[in-house]
């Protein structure tokens, strides 16, 4: 019994020292994209925790029972929806016991909400590999859409701290600003390129390809999820000399070396990639990242 | 645009109506005249609303209020870019496709913009991403079955089993229903999970596993089903229905995700070849720590074959040599009582432990008042890539250890000769290496000690052990394909001889439709 006591003493002094100390909002989010943007949104208003390393796939995290705690303590989630995470999100929520992010909730910001996704396929059959049923998750990579989902941030960051909310959407109008800049620059710089084709090793970058007037339509996976194959990569060779294609796009946690393999055989130039801040040396931000792959790309495409 | 012509001269007319109209007005209709230009106000707004609503229906097939604030000008885009060209554009007029400021002036401002820094064909007001729409050429305009879009995740999975033992007696020799029980072709586990949100504050879950027998027979279990809280505040979660008791790593889960064909010999042997479930109800708290430590207690039925080393009548009526007593419950002496607590911090970005104490304690058949008490100590480490595809590479590292003290009384009316007390354990680890993506290669050790009895003959009380290797292709997450092999050795007993055997299985499943996540 007397153990008892000190246990919920115990309790009763973590909680209150947690409400006193917690002048800030806990925000987690599943993805290091999201993170940078809710780091853009709320400045030194919140503290922001990611769950997903940068460099890792973001379809298969580890459902790791630290992040339980990490959502058990959020005021605000942010997540892709689209079923990004849907491998390891939803068991992690079902734990979490957390009202304030549930959907629908204004402490719960699923980024695909309001963007039309890309690719949604017509039919649903796992015999193309991993389908999205509802469409292409990996969308930020289109400075346009974050701009959306960095909106859809700011929102809910003013609803859940209200008097904070002029310095969020303060925060977020310099971001649209900075995007908006940053986007004559980006454009500039690939429009000696547009119209081109490229090859990437997972389809994950169709909008970017969107935004920047490149048709990534060749992969290295036969189909998406599905590691290449000799004879799949024997017909990528041979499309590539057809097409003169010069850039092969690979993300950390790919083969680089097959990759290799085919830029030998093509001639073409690996372009290292990466759909997260953080993944690419000195990438810390979003703007950081997408001028990271634009120069990449523009250097390979010289 | 005509709309907005149309509006514009609606606008003008009044307008020129109000500057002739007062000066030829006598004083007394002024009020009338108010009011008619209040109604020509009404009008003009209905029409800008009809043109901005209609614009809208242009601009989007599915015309819904903005739910995200991302275009909030969007309303009144003079249609640049309703079929936006997939290449960037480099004419003026596509330039333009920047949005204007305001509501009120869509033939007014333009930006310099030398690229578009908006793009309604991206980002949409609309919940639904089935519908047609500008861009339609970008996203195929289809409806979504499934997909987040129906009220349940609802799956099959089928796990099947090739199997030869230098032993006859394949069922005796494996300590799980789910593992393969004879030579040849085994199908005992193909299951229907369901699973979902009933409403605001639960969720459900059901599987329910068909197996056929070694004479093709079909047996079907309902494995579990259960409803569980998700609005409880402080941490609580309450569940309730038939479910696997949470004791240690192996029993909360399906033989579908383990990383061999079949169970630990110290499993089947104390838990029970089922695993340890049953009807009852349990709550859990999620300690306010910055680590993760969660506290669990349950209290299950624990009677028959699910609850094996409780309130379970035996085979015919007979358990470790007795006959067994098959009693209603008396009290709460009668139930299974389950605690468990577990932990778990990351040791770094790649490395995970978890840590968990179980226990699980009742009554058992044997006697009027024999008691059973098993404890259990589980560790789990996990290093995983930081540069993972697809969940590979990744090393695991899994234990447990068990331990049971079984009152074995002296059955009913005191038929037995004597009332024992046994002391069984055991343990088993493994390491699963995940060398590439969709590979892995693992190695178990079991043991597992049962007390000596001069009385007691049961052929579950034989002490035994076992080293395993296998390794799994896995062409998706959805499928597998397995080779598993084993040896076994079982000691010699005051009744049994001893036996060696290696085994061999080649394992297959497939999994259809939407699986639920697994818990870590």
């Amino acid at each position: 019994m007397k153990t008892i006591a000190k246990i919920l003493a115990a309790t009763a002094l973590l909680l209150t020292t947690s409400l006193t100390t917690h002048a800030k909002i806990n925000v987690v989010a599943t993805l290091p994209d999201f993170a940078a943007l809710a780091s853009e949104i709320g400045g030194d208003k919140v503290d922001v925790t990611v769950l997903a390393k940068p460099t890792e796939d973001p379809h298969f995290v580890d459902a790791r029972p630290s992040f339980v705690v990490k959502l058990r303590q959020a005021d605000v989630l942010i997540d892709g929806g689209a079923e990004l995470e849907i491998g390891w999100l939803p068991p992690l929520l079902q734990n979490a016991r957390n009202p304030k992010i549930e959907a629908g909730k204004p402490g719960r910001v699923e980024a695909s909400e309001g963007i039309r996704l890309m690719e949604v396929p017509a039919t649903l059959t796992r015999a193309a590999g991993d389908v999205h049923a509802m469409g292409n998750p990996h969308f930020m990579v289109d400075p346009i859409i974050a701009k959306a989902v960095a909106q859809h941030i700011a929102n809910s960051f003013a609803a859940v701290d209200p008097p904070n909310a002029a310095a969020y959407q303060a925060n977020y109008k310099k971001f649209e600003a900075t995007i908006n800049a940053k986007l004559q620059d980006w454009g500039a710089k690939l429009l000696p390129f547009k119209g081109q084709s490229l090859v990437a090793y997972h389809n994950s970058w169709v909008y970017f390809a969107h935004r920047f007037g490149f048709d990534i339509s060749v992969f290295l996976e036969p189909k998406p999820g599905i590691p290449p194959s000799p004879s799949h990569l024997a017909e990528v060779i041979a499309q590539m000399k057809a097409q003169k294609i010069k850039a092969i796009i690979v993300e950390p946690y790919h083969n680089r070396k097959i990759a290799e393999k085919v830029a030998e055989a093509t001639g073409a130039k690996v372009v290292d990639f990466a759909q997260f801040p953080g993944a690419l040396p000195n990438t810390e931000t979003y703007v950081e990242l997408i001028d990271a792959l634009v120069n990449r790309l523009g250097a390979a495409l010289q | 645009m005509k709309k907005i012509s149309i509006a514009a001269a609606c606008i003008c007319t009044q307008a020129a109506l109000l500057a002739q109209e007062p000066a030829a007005t006598p004083p007394n209709d002024i009020e009338a005249l108010r009011q008619q230009v209040q109604a020509l106000t009404e009008t003009v707004k209905t029409l800008q609303q009809q043109v901005k609503d209609q614009q809208d229906a242009l601009a989007k097939m599915n015309a819904m209020p903005s739910t995200l604030p991302a275009n909030e000008n969007r309303a009144t885009t003079p249609e640049p870019n309703a079929s936006p060209p997939p290449l960037f554009p480099t004419t003026d007029e596509s330039l333009v496709a920047t949005a204007p400021p305001t509501a009120t002036s869509p033939a007014g401002v333009t930006t310099t913009s030398q690229f578009p820094t908006t793009d309604a064909s991206v980002t949409t007001s609309s919940e639904t991403i089935s519908s047609s729409g500008t861009g339609a050429s970008l996203t195929a305009p289809v409806t979504i079955a499934g997909g987040g879009k129906t009220y349940m995740n609802i799956s099959f999975d089928g796990v099947f089993s090739l199997a030869y033992s230098s032993d006859r007696d394949l069922a005796h020799l494996e300590t799980g229903d789910h593992d393969p029980q004879q030579r040849g072709f085994n199908a005992r586990n193909a299951e229907i999970a369901l699973d979902g949100a009933v409403d605001p504050y639960f969720e459900g879950f059901a599987n329910i596993v068909l197996k056929l027998d070694n004479d093709n027979e079909t047996e079907i279990e309902l494995e579990e089903a259960f409803l569980q809280t998700t609005d409880l505040p402080w941490g609580l979660q309450v569940k309730g229905g038939q479910f696997f008791a949470a004791f240690g790593r192996i029993n909360p889960t399906h033989p579908h995700t383990w990383d061999f064909a079949d169970d630990p010999l110290v499993h089947g042997r104390l838990l029970g070849s089922d695993g340890l479930r049953g009807v009852g109800a349990q709550i859990s708290w999620i300690v306010p720590v910055s680590w993760y430590s969660q506290i669990i207690f349950a209290a299950q039925n624990g009677r028959g074959n699910t609850g094996y080393s409780f309130r379970n009548p035996g085979n015919n009526g007979v358990f470790f040599g007795r006959l067994t007593t098959d009693r209603e419950v008396r009290g709460l002496e009668d139930f299974v009582w389950l605690p468990r607590w577990e932990n778990s911090i990351d040791l770094s970005s790649t490395q995970v432990v978890l840590a968990g104490l179980s226990g699980a304690f009742g009554s058992n058949e044997t006697g009027a008042n024999s008691r059973t008490q098993i404890y259990g100590a589980d560790l789990l480490y996990k290093w995983k890539s930081p540069r993972a595809e697809g969940g590979f590479p990744f090393v695991k590292w899994q234990s447990e250890a068990m331990y049971r003290r079984f009152e074995a009384g002296r059955g009913v009316d005191q038929t037995f000769p004597v009332s024992e007390t046994f002391h069984d354990w055991g343990m088993y680890s493994q390491v699963i290496w995940g060398f590439k993506k969709g590979w892995t290669a693992g190695v178990r050790g079991d043991y597992l000690h049962m007390q000596d009895s001069a009385f007691t003959d049961d052929d579950a009380r034989q002490s035994r052990s076992r080293v395993s290797g296998d390794l799994t292709w896995y062409p998706t997450e959805f499928s597998k394909i397995r080779l598993q092999y084993n040896h076994d050795f079982l000691e010699a007993n005051d009744f049994l001889a001893e036996r060696e055997a290696d085994s061999i299985f080649l394992q297959f499943e497939f999994i259809l439709g939407a699986h639920g996540a697994h818990k870590f």
